[in-house]
């Protein structure tokens, strides 16, 4: 029987080709980009969960509000830890990373050195917590010495080749020397450490052993018994502050209690946050690894569904509307004795066969779409062939679309009555109409909203990169990592401005574009009030910084080479003017002083004052920065005069070579630094775009579908209406327009909720756009035109049928 | 008024042609009621089809007042057919969606007339077909012959020269059939020209003239009535319409 099923089915849709492809290829296309999203969205779920007792390490955060400034930190201080592990049973184990960014490393029998990213210090302990194998070496006691390091097989690889690491020391950023005492495998990429590749003894960082509860720069996990109750550990870790942080503060501020530290508005409050919520949850102010947010997986889920739910309706619209070419051969089937579960089997039978061969199509779609995504994303997803699980979702998938596609379009045939279908007539009361223009108003409201998200997110983009950012990112080439020069760094500075195509060079070791940052307190001299404190960042720059970067000076002056003194001056931008209750003219000559100890007080004089400029996201307002001259050498910023950037970059690295030998030459351009800022909003911008095609195509099948239908079912209507004397282009208007209606409708509810939904996405930026009356117009006109394209060759092809035919009744 | 002469129409599938009209001559003076019988599948469907201008002839000539219309194109063809043709079909061919007030107020909106004058066109018709208590009902709230009478009402309201009817009666009881032929006859003796399938010899008795077709030809024709002929001539949306003018 099932084999009679399939044969005729099979005849059945080769009958119709173009029917059968368009069904197909719809269903496949909402099947592969929902299977994308269900990878993407997998993948995102799975973080930090391959770590042995995931479900109970957590890491513990630190809420900070003092002198004015908050902070939302991921680390806590260096003696957390183990105050944690003295006074809480609970507490298992515990371990503290402490990030040293990139490195340059060499083998010490060697002088060429490379840069290796994520170099961080950590307890011996980290093997313990997270449950990491050592692939050679002994993990009791691979990081109890200082000077000491585990490499990742990749790193070690490329130091030592397949020799065994073991034993062998390397040199990093040319001043020390440790031993690899142990090599693990490559850090999984959906996991916190997956940018780590170097793990140094945390015996040989001396701030770690230090009692200093201020300062916040210890990424600390603890793993917890499996029976602990998190409330009251939360009630722990609240006792912690007045235990620990306010004996300690007293030592700097003399007199302070719990008490008057909150009165003045300032709080510290620890967290606990679980490892495997970091990647989708934390959101702080420093990061181990760059993370993402639950927010996408929500909405990316609802475009996974909206897809395939889409894909499934239109297939039923489409078979629907099909069916009633086939109203006759029901009518057949069933005079001639064929029952109504027979008919149905049969119908399913055809859409079970189409959605199996959807799903064939889907899977390539994704195989070949997958390296594009991947490239979107910056994920590196692979459909997990090897899975039996997967096979068996995609199997029950399958069959569940097939049934769930199928199930009306069958049932809706099975009721045909024979006599009717006969003649030929009376199909025309099919019920259901409502329920298909709410699909297509959907749909389209759905669609239009998507063309909205895409244009604000790219004209904000825009906004971003053409906004005056109060310096120029232009033509200016930047050098990391100076410091791997040492001595011949002033003298590589000068080779460098010789260079004719060189106009200015600096160098400092922070630039306005985004890196790890830290505010200190200042106060105005003689005030030592904590409420009063000035939280600025403290950056040290050369001479020539203003100059090179295009900052505006708007009162005072620069630095001056020849002036001894200005190596107590700094120069401060407008954000610090808040703070003093100044103005730029009268904040000049100002002393704030900078409290390293109690005993180490070090003032400095305001010479200037500049115009603010960007140097976060412009998710951030800017915060208050004082430049100070010192002998800074972390990067240099070179400002050039000709576009020849090759030529200028290769007589530059010759320069680098000459001074620095065996030193890495790491170089970017200023304004693709600044770009890779907005990387999330760009992935968004394009991931908006391909999402937002798929579903315009897919509302379109959908309305292409309904199109059909609604022709067939209203031919008698048109060919009555054309022997009454309406012209094509009366019944083609005539047809669109309802469907006009439907998409106008849609207008309505998407465009108010699109301007909505994209108002909140633009919150989250300082500096943004409004969104405009064009943005709104012209994705509603780009709708309409879709529609009437997508119905007119429905309505035409309706329009000129002959009605001698559909007016026959014999 | 109306000429054929040696008219042909074939209908070809893959493998078989048919031949529907076969050599086809007759012609209809102005103010005639012309009857059309035969059997099944001898082409009366398609010479009415033909005669109405829904369908093109494969060959001979058609000549509708004196102009050569068998080469007209689509919009050629419609436009003269809304003006000048009026149909009344056996299943009626009302629109299920539209009150009966808008199905007879079709005609209307598509030749162009102002709201205003529609709506007293449309009422006087209604109220001549006796339907106008009717009028705000739709198909499916009325009898068969109500039905048909509004099919009437509707072929008539732009003042057709001529009525094409396909078995008018065909889905009606006696009763009503009767008074759709007495609404025909009315309407033939205020001067619309006439031509009627049918398969009942009692309706074909309102007559003037019986053809019998037979295989796509013309068997006999019975002359009941006497008829004397009175031209009128052909008119488009401005007024008269010379032979030169269509070409």
């Amino acid at each position: 029987m099932i084999r009679n099923y399939i044969k005729i089915a099979f005849r059945s849709l080769k009958k119709q080709p173009f029917f059968t492809m368009i069904n197909m290829f719809g269903l496949a296309i909402g099947m592969a980009g929902s299977l994308l999203i269900a990878l993407y969205i997998y993948d995102e779920l799975s973080y930090d969960k391959m770590f042995a007792d995931a479900d109970r390490i957590y890491r513990i955060d630190t809420d900070i509000k003092f002198g004015g400034s908050e902070r939302r930190s991921s680390e806590a201080a260096p003696p957390m830890a183990a105050a944690l592990e003295q006074d809480f049973a609970k507490v298992e184990s515990t371990v503290r990373f402490r990030d040293q960014g990139s490195i340059l490393m060499r083998n010490s029998e060697e002088s060429t050195n490379s840069k290796e990213r994520g170099a961080t210090f950590v307890d011996s302990t980290f093997f313990k917590v997270f449950g990491i194998e050592l692939l050679s070496g002994d993990k009791e006691t691979a990081l109890k010495e200082a000077n000491t390091l585990v490499l990742t097989k990749m790193v070690a690889e490329k130091h030592f080749g397949k020799d065994n690491a073991i034993g062998k020391s390397v040199v990093l950023n040319n001043e020390d020397t440790y031993i690899v005492t142990g090599v693990i495998d490559d850090l999984p990429k959906n996991s916190f450490l997956r940018d780590h590749s170097v793990f140094m003894a945390m015996a040989g960082n001396v701030a770690s052993r230090e009692d200093i509860w201020g300062s916040l720069n210890f990424f600390t996990f603890v793993k917890l018994r499996p029976d602990t109750d998190l409330d009251n550990f939360q009630v722990q870790l609240d006792g912690m502050f007045e235990k620990y942080m306010v004996p300690w503060a007293q030592k700097v501020f003399p007199g302070i209690t719990k008490a008057s530290f909150e009165a003045s508005g300032n709080y510290v409050r620890y967290y606990t946050m679980p490892l495997t919520d970091i990647h989708l949850y934390s959101d702080r102010n420093t990061e181990m690894s760059s993370n993402s947010s639950i927010q996408n997986v929500y909405i990316l889920s609802f475009i996974g569904l909206f897809l395939i739910f889409l894909a499934c309706v239109n297939f039923m619209n489409l078979s629907t509307a099909h069916s009633l070419k086939r109203a006759k051969e029901v009518g057949i089937r069933k005079t001639l004795g064929s029952n109504k579960k027979e008919l149905i089997a049969q119908f399913l039978t055809e859409s079970g066969l189409i959605s199996f061969f959807s799903m064939l199509i889907a899977l390539i779609i994704t195989l070949i779409a997958l390296p594009f995504f991947n490239d979107l994303s910056g994920k590196s997803i692979a459909l997990p062939v090897a899975n039996p699980i997967f096979w068996l979702v995609i199997i029950s998938v399958t069959a569940l679309l097939g049934l769930l596609s199928g199930s009306y379009p069958a049932f809706f045939m099975s009721r045909f009555k024979p006599v009717d279908t006969l003649k030929g007539g009376s199909q025309n009361n099919v019920g259901g109409g409502a329920v298909r223009s709410t699909l297509v108003v959907f749909q389209f409201a759905v669609s239009m909203i998507l063309i909205v998200g895409t244009l604000v997110v790219f004209e904000q983009l825009k906004f971003i990169q053409n906004k005056d950012l109060g310096f120029e990112k232009e033509q200016v080439l930047l050098i990391n990592d100076t410091y791997a020069a040492g001595d011949q760094l002033r003298a590589f500075k000068d080779e460098v401005l010789k260079l004719s195509a060189v106009q200015n060079a600096t160098l400092s070791n922070f630039l306005p574009t985004p890196s790890g940052r830290s505010d200190s307190s200042f106060f105005q001299e003689g005030d030592s009030e904590q409420q009063n404190a000035i939280q600025m960042q403290e950056w040290g720059v050369d001479t020539d910084y203003l100059r090179t970067l295009g900052i505006t000076l708007i009162a005072g002056r620069d630095f001056n080479k020849q002036s001894v003194a200005d190596s107590s001056a700094v120069i401060i931008n407008e954000s610090v003017l808040a703070y003093l209750n100044l103005d730029a003219q009268e904040v000049l000559g100002t002393r704030i002083t900078e409290a390293n100890g109690p005993n180490d007080i070090v003032p400095y004089t305001i010479i200037g004052v500049v115009k603010n400029f960007h140097y976060e996201s412009m998710h951030q307002n800017i915060g208050a920065v004082g430049l100070f001259l010192n002998k800074s050498s972390g990067s240099m910023a070179i400002k050039l005069k000709s576009d020849d950037y090759s030529g200028v970059v290769s007589s530059i690295e010759s320069l680098w070579k000459g001074q620095a030998p065996g030193q890495p030459f790491n170089y970017r351009f200023m304004d693709d630094a600044f770009n890779s800022t907005y990387d999330a909003e760009q992935r968004l911008g394009r991931i908006f775009i391909i999402f937002t095609i798929l579903s315009i195509f897919i509302a379109c099948l959908g309305l292409f579908g309904l199109a059909s239908f609604n022709a067939q079912k209203r031919t008698k209507e048109i060919g009555v209406r054309k022997v009454l004397g309406a012209s094509v282009s009366q019944i083609t208007f005539g047809l669109t327009t309802d469907f006009l209606k439907l998409v106008g409708i849609a207008t309505a509810i998407a465009l108010p909720l699109g301007w909505y939904v994209m108002n909140k996405w633009l919150q989250d930026f300082s500096y943004r756009i409004e969104i405009s009356w064009q943005i709104l117009i012209f994705s509603a006109v780009l709708v309409i035109i879709i529609a009437i394209l997508t119905v007119s060759y429905q309505s035409i092809k309706a329009a000129i049928a002959n009605p001698v035919k559909s007016l026959r009744t014999e | 008024m109306i000429k054929i002469t040696d008219l042909e129409k074939y209908y070809a599938t893959e493998e078989v042609r048919t031949i529907a009209l076969n050599k086809l001559s007759f012609s209809v003076k102005t103010g005639e009621f012309v009857a059309v019988m035969g059997p099944s599948g001898c082409g009366k469907s398609t010479l009415l089809n033909i005669l109405g201008l829904l369908d093109d002839p494969d060959g001979g000539s058609f000549m509708f007042n004196d102009i050569e219309v068998s080469g007209f194109n689509e919009r050629k063809r419609a436009e003269l057919r809304k003006h000048n043709i009026g149909f009344v079909f056996q299943s009626f061919n009302l629109i299920d969606e539209l009150t009966v007030f808008e199905n007879v107020e079709l005609p209307l909106i598509y030749t162009g007339v102002k709201s205003a004058e529609r709506k007293e066109r449309v009422d006087a018709v209604l109220e001549k077909m006796q339907i106008m208590h009717r009028r705000k009902h739709f198909p499916q709230q009325l009898s068969g012959g109500q039905q048909q009478r509004v099919a009437v009402a509707r072929a008539v309201v732009n003042n057709p020269k001529l009525i094409l009817a396909d078995e008018p009666t065909g889905n009606l009881d006696s009763s009503n059939g009767n008074e759709v032929m007495g609404l025909l006859t009315e309407l033939n003796e205020a001067g619309t020209t006439i031509i009627m399938v049918t398969h009942s010899e009692h309706d074909a008795k309102y007559s003037h003239r019986i053809i019998r077709m037979l295989d796509g030809q013309k068997v006999t024709e019975n002359i009941l009535a006497d008829f004397k002929s009175s031209e009128r001539p052909l008119t488009t949306e401005g007024g008269t319409l010379t032979p030169a003018e269509v070409k």
